[in-house]
């Protein structure tokens, strides 16, 4: 199991100008793990369309765990109903193209967690080095 | 020896009578191939306006992109009563596109000169690195080949991570923007929105048809970047933001149609 000692949180705006801030951010410690140009791409694309759905309004917290060779990333409270409906288990029809395909494709796992207040805190994991 | 070209040329005159009988195709029978057809025959007039654009910090296939809008809303919009041809009509809105896609970045004022050569010279290089090393370079590795640093090399993504955020599969009604209060709908409408914006596919439809292959490839298939990007020869930046625009084109998409469409 990968250690994750170093911990970075983060609460920003949801308003759009700062989404380019936060993708920022993550390529700047993605690189530190040495994750190549397209896995940042990847937990990038993951976290930007977590955060399109998560409105504009308000504020959202973000945490990374940076281990030796992955990034554990929590992104919420999230209040919007569609995230978690988009995130359920489920059948998907071939070719339904659901947040959770893209995040099946983009990350190396995924989860939904509830908080306190009945939101949820969805969390990501990218892997460095595979396919 | 290469194979002798077999078009055969036409006069001005008669690639005119052709673009209007692909317009009225388009236009009074509902002919959507008339309408990629226009598309197609016009895609060299489009190339030639994004080069007098190039050099300026955004990669040229961008700046064909952008104006491929442009012509798109003029075939979209063209009038059949109109004593023009269509290339006439076609050039101010392809122009008047790249400008605003321009104004809307604003290169010029925002970012700096050195981070637009750096964002124009890490295409080719991240193909070359790609290429060397069989796998995706690591931020390092870029920064590396380009004699810079990670940290500039991460600003300079994030400059051509920026988009503009012109739809790119407005239909022929035109590109009027709802009044936000005309999207505020009641609880229930609200519910199915919400429904909707589960899945994407009803808004997949209204992309353009390299767009959608290139998700299907990415999302269906499974593909990395790279490969997506050798099957339809983009590079893989191109590919990324092509992704990133194409899956905010079909979500805004989402929230402009009326309950229950798609």
């Amino acid at each position: 199991m990968t250690e994750h000692p170093e911990r970075i949180e983060l609460e920003a705006p949801l308003a759009g100008d700062f989404h380019a801030v936060i993708r920022l951010i993550i390529g700047g410690i993605a690189e530190r793990v040495d994750f190549a140009f397209e896995e940042i791409d990847d937990l990038q694309l993951a976290v930007e369309r977590l955060l399109a759905e998560a409105g504009r309004v308000g504020t959202v917290a973000l945490s990374f765990e940076v281990g030796t060779s992955s990034i554990r990333t929590r992104v919420g409270p999230l209040s919007e109903s569609a995230v978690a409906e988009a995130l359920r288990d489920g059948d998907m029809r071939p070719g339904e193209l659901t947040l959770r395909r893209i995040l099946q494709t983009v990350v190396d796992s995924f989860g939904v967690e509830e908080a306190e207040d009945g939101r949820i805190v969805v969390r990501l994991e990218k892997l460095k080095g595979l396919p | 020896m290469s194979a002798p070209d077999r078009r055969i040329a036409v006069s001005p005159e008669q690639a005119r009578e052709e673009d209007r009988e692909l317009l009225r195709r388009y236009h009074a029978d509902d002919d959507t191939g008339a309408r990629e057809e226009l598309i197609e025959r016009h895609l060299p007039l489009v190339r030639s306006l994004a080069r007098r654009y190039a050099g300026r910090g955004e990669a040229l296939e961008d700046i064909e992109q952008v104006g491929a809008i442009g012509l798109i809303k003029a075939i979209d919009r063209f009038d059949l009563e109109r004593d023009v041809s269509l290339a006439t009509y076609a050039t101010p809105n392809i122009v008047g596109e790249i400008k605003r896609h321009f104004r809307d970045k604003g290169w010029a004022i925002r970012v700096p000169r050195a981070l637009q050569e750096l964002n124009a010279s890490m295409s080719g290089s991240i193909e070359r690195l790609t290429g060397r090393l069989g796998r995706s370079p690591s931020i390092a590795e870029i920064a590396g080949e380009l004699k810079t640093t990670p940290e500039e090399v991460l600003e300079a993504m994030e400059v051509g991570s920026a988009y503009s955020t012109v739809s790119l599969s407005q239909g022929p009604g035109g590109d009027e923007e709802l009044d936000p209060l005309e999207t505020i709908g009641d609880e229930d409408e609200e519910f199915e929105r919400s429904e909707q914006r589960a899945a994407l596919e009803p808004a997949l439809e209204r992309l353009p048809a390299r767009e959608r292959e290139i998700l299907r490839m990415r999302f269906e298939e499974g593909l990395p970047q790279t490969q997506i990007a050798q099957r339809v020869g983009l590079s893989q930046m191109h590919v990324s933001r092509l992704i990133r625009k194409s899956l905010q084109v079909m979500r805004d998409e989402l929230l402009r149609m009326p309950p229950g469409a798609g």
